[in-house]
This record gives structure tokens, C-alpha cells and sequence, in this order.
């Protein structure tokens, strides 16, 4: 993957805002537990 | 991003197709509708295991058994030609396929935690929430019923209130015959609400995939591996290794074939679940598709038996429940998006298609369900067969020597659900593939 297909992911807000939710779960999941 | 001369390149012979048929709007709800029944139903085989098996390796089982349906289904029905071409041609999607398959496993566990401690009548309702979390991330991120008129909005947002509060009000009466196990209620509520935001969170690489011209089977076809992969590494953490945990699969290898025929049937609703995402938005699609409880309602007392001697108060909060659900659905299946609505969906379309590069009147062709590639002959590949023989070895293998639980089952009844169940696969599959092509 070329260098700048891979800013345009990093970058994306698309990416992050299921990222973010994703690390607050598994926190939450593993506090849980 | 990338040149789209390039992504053109791969699609040599390019033609403009347009099927004219069934409304896409009228194609999603019969989706959304079909996905509800198949992912009710998908409760049901998980309900002949026997007692003694922790909620989360069942939900391992459905996982495993899903991954095997992943592949097999989009190879049987496109082949992998087709899909191959189809990842090729938009790589970058494959990054929120794999987030929204780890979304979906740790969410699924957090609701093992919440069925734990405040039961599934209160744990189903707090995560069948995902449905309004999915619909305001449409609205933020994809700009889903922006420009549509106050009566979409009270529709589609009535509508889906409506499926949430009929949720509530179905889990009250099933309260009345299962009693969700006490203490630790909090940690129950806590994990159902997390469930439910990681859930509506999911239907964001849905979204984004869809609008950016990649086929449902592709998509899930990756999807699967960040699932399966998250649920193996989530079992070796919450089992302490890797030989602990083969150790209780193999222990529970007599009732695997329960959850796996269980996952079978999720994947094929999972599969009309993400045309519904594709051809009606998330805000309209996932709302029909949480209908689901009424499906797994149905199994549960018609087939089960699980409601016998229910008093008449519980019967009524029952009927009540199951209106108001009938009744969002309705809402939102009436809800079309008008032309100004279109204009905003093109324009987050067009956002993919500058951002990564896309060609537009491809992706715009795909999304309308024309997608020029869908009609060209794929040739079929040897391990096309090897796929579909070894998933359907591994199904007989499990189904030999398999046992299930003494309950009671309603055959009767059994046989109605199937036919139930049957019917919209069939009807909705010639649908999707007369208008569609399964694109």
C-alpha cells in the first residue's frame, strides 16, 4: 500500500471514531471481568 | 489517493448497466426484514445445548460456525474471483472490515457479561439501543435524513424509538418468566449500554464500505477474520492459554454443532443485514433488522414452550410489545429518502471517491445496484469446491455423534417457523438477485 493510501486511513475520522470505541470497550470488557 | 484511471484499469470490460425492478428502498426493508428472521432464528439451534457450557464458548461455537459460513456462502454465490477482484479494487476498505469484526466480537462478549448479571430481558432492550447509536452516527458521519423533511425524521427516528421501547416493554414480560440472576446489576446494565454503543459503533465500517462501492459478501468475508481472531483472543485471556481453552472445545465438541448450525443461520442474516445497510442507510436498515427479538420471541414460546402457563398480564404485555415493534417497523419502511436526502448520501459518496481515489460513476453504479462487474463471468477456481466440501465436511462431522439437550419442542409449530424462516430467504434472495445481482 502506497504511502499516501496509508495517511488517508490514519487520517480518516471513519477509522478513529470506531478505533476509539473499540479500545473503551475492551477496557471496559476487561475491567469487567 | 490512488489514480482512478487505475482502479479503472481493473475493470476492463466496463459497461453501464441499469436494472429497473423493485425500488432499492423497498429491496432494504424486505432485507431488513429477512435479516430480523434469520437472526431471531439463529437463537434457536444455541438453545438445544446441554446445560454445563459457559454462554461465552457457545458464542464461540456461533463465531466458528459463522467464519465457515462466511466463506463458503459468498464463494457458493459469486465465487472468489469476484471477490478478489472486488478487495483489490478498494484494499483500504479491509482495515474497517477487520475493526468492525473485533467490534462485534468484544461487544458480543460484553453482552455474555450483561445476559450474567441482570439477565437477557433487561440486557436485551439496554443493547438493542445500538440501533439509535447506529442512527446518529449515520447522521453525523454519512449524513443520513439530512435534507430529508421533519415527517422522514419523525418517521424514521419515531420508528426506531418505537423498536427500542417495544423491546423494553417485550423484556418486561419474559422478566416475569426468567428472572435474571441477582447482584452485580450494575456491572450488567453498564456492560448492555457498552454492548450497544460498540454495536451501533460497528455499522460505521458497514456504512463506509457500502458507500464506497464494496460488495456486502467481500466485505464480510474480511470482517470475519477480526472476529474470529478477537473471540480466539479474548477466550485465551478470559481461559488462561491456549491449552486450557482447546481443552474445554473439545470437551464441548458433542454440542458444537448447535452454535455452528446457530452461526449459519446469523450469517445469513448478517448477510441481509448489510444489503439492508447498503440500500436503506443504518439509520433505517438497522432498526428493521433489531426486530430480531420478536423471531426469538416466537421460537421461545411457539417451539420451546418457554411462555406455558404465562399469566394473562404477561400475554398482554407481549401483544403490546410486539404492536409497537410491527408499528416502528412500519414507520421506517415508509420513511423513503427524498431526492434532497440523495443529494447528501452522494455527497459522502463522493467523499470516499476523492478521498481513496474511486472512480465515481463505477462506485456511484455499485451503490445504485448496477454494478457493471456483477454480470461478467468469473471463472470458478478448484478450491471453490475444496471451500464448500470442507465447510460441509466440518457441519456432518460435527452433526455425527452430536447431543442435544431433553427439551420440549412443539414440532408442529417447528415446522411453521422453518417455513417462516425459509420463505424470505428465498423471496428476498431472487429479489436481491433480479435487482441487484447480489451487489
Amino acid at each position: 500500500m502506497k504511502k499516501s493510501a496509508l495517511i488517508c486511513i490514519l487520517t480518516d475520522v471513519h477509522l478513529w471514531v470506531p478505533v476509539v470505541i473499540l479500545i473503551l470497550g475492551t477496557a471496559l470488557l476487561m475491567t469487567l471481568r | 489517493m490512488r489514480d482512478a484511471t487505475t482502479t479503472a484499469a481493473t475493470r476492463p470490460t466496463v459497461q453501464k448497466i441499469v436494472r429497473t425492478g423493485i425500488s432499492l428502498h423497498k429491496l432494504g426493508v424486505f432485507c431488513g426484514l429477512s435479516a430480523a428472521v434469520w437472526l431471531g432464528s439463529a437463537e434457536a439451534p444455541t438453545k438445544l445445548v446441554n446445560e454445563g457450557f459457559s454462554p461465552f464458548l457457545i458464542s464461540m461455537g456461533m463465531v466458528m460456525g459463522a467464519f465457515v459460513a462466511r466463506w463458503t456462502i459468498p464463494t457458493m454465490l459469486k465465487g472468489t474471483g469476484f471477490v478478489f477482484d472486488d478487495l483489490r479494487e478498494k484494499p483500504h476498505l479491509m482495515v474497517w472490515a477487520l475493526v468492525g469484526g473485533m467490534l462485534w466480537a468484544v461487544a458480543n462478549t460484553l453482552t455474555i457479561f450483561a445476559v450474567r448479571n441482570v439477565g437477557l430481558a433487561i440486557a436485551f432492550p439496554l443493547w438493542n439501543t445500538n440501533s439509535l447509536v447506529g442512527l446518529f452516527w449515520g447522521c453525523l458521519l454519512f449524513k443520513e435524513l439530512r435534507g430529508s423533511r421533519t415527517k422522514d425524521w419523525v418517521k424514521v427516528i419515531g420508528g426506531a424509538g418505537a423498536i427500542v421501547f417495544g423491546a423494553a416493554v417485550l423484556a418486561v414480560a419474559t422478566a416475569q418468566q426468567n428472572a435474571g440472576t441477582p447482584g452485580k446489576a450494575a456491572i450488567g446494565i453498564i456492560a448492555a449500554l457498552g454492548a450497544g454503543v460498540l454495536l451501533g459503533t460497528m455499522y460505521i465500517p458497514y456504512r463506509k464500505a457500502y458507500i464506497s462501492g464494496m460488495n456486502p459478501l467481500s466485505f464480510v468475508t474480511i470482517f470475519t477474520f477480526g472476529e474470529l481472531g478477537t473471540v480466539f483472543l479474548l477466550g485465551w485471556i478470559f481461559y488462561g492459554g491456549t491449552t486450557p481453552l482447546l481443552a474445554e472445545l473439545n470437551r464441548a465438541r458433542p454440542m458444537l454443532f448447535w452454535p455452528f448450525l446457530g452461526g449459519f443461520c446469523w450469517v445469513i442474516g448478517d448477510l441481509f443485514q448489510n444489503y439492508a445497510a447498503k440500500y436503506l442507510g443504518i439509520g433505517r436498515g438497522i432498526p428493521l433488522s433489531n426486530t430480531n427479538q420478536l423471531w426469538g420471541l416466537a421460537w421461545g414460546a411457539l417451539v420451546f414452550g418457554e411462555f406455558a402457563g404465562m399469566s394473562n398480564s404477561g400475554k398482554l404485555l407481549i401483544t403490546v410489545g410486539s404492536i409497537i415493534m410491527i408499528a416502528g417497523a412500519v414507520s421506517i419502511s415508509m420513511a423513503a429518502p427524498p431526492p434532497s436526502e440523495m443529494e447528501n448520501w452522494n455527497a459522502a459518496m463522493h467523499r470516499e471517491c476523492d478521498r481513496y481515489g474511486l472512480d465515481r460513476e463505477n462506485v456511484a453504479a455499485v451503490v445504485a445496484g448496477n454494478d457493471p462487474l456483477a454480470d461478467n463471468k468469473h471463472p470458478r477456481r478448484w478450491w471453490e469446491i475444496l471451500i464448500v466440501c470442507v465447510a460441509s465436511g466440518i457441519f456432518i462431522w460435527l452433526a455425527v455423534g452430536t447431543r442435544a439437550q431433553d427439551i420440549f419442542v412443539n414440532i408442529p409449530w417447528m415446522v411453521v417457523l422453518m417455513i417462516g424462516t425459509i420463505v424470505p430467504l428465498g423471496l428476498c434472495g431472487t429479489l436481491l438477485w433480479r435487482r441487484t445481482r447480489f451487489s
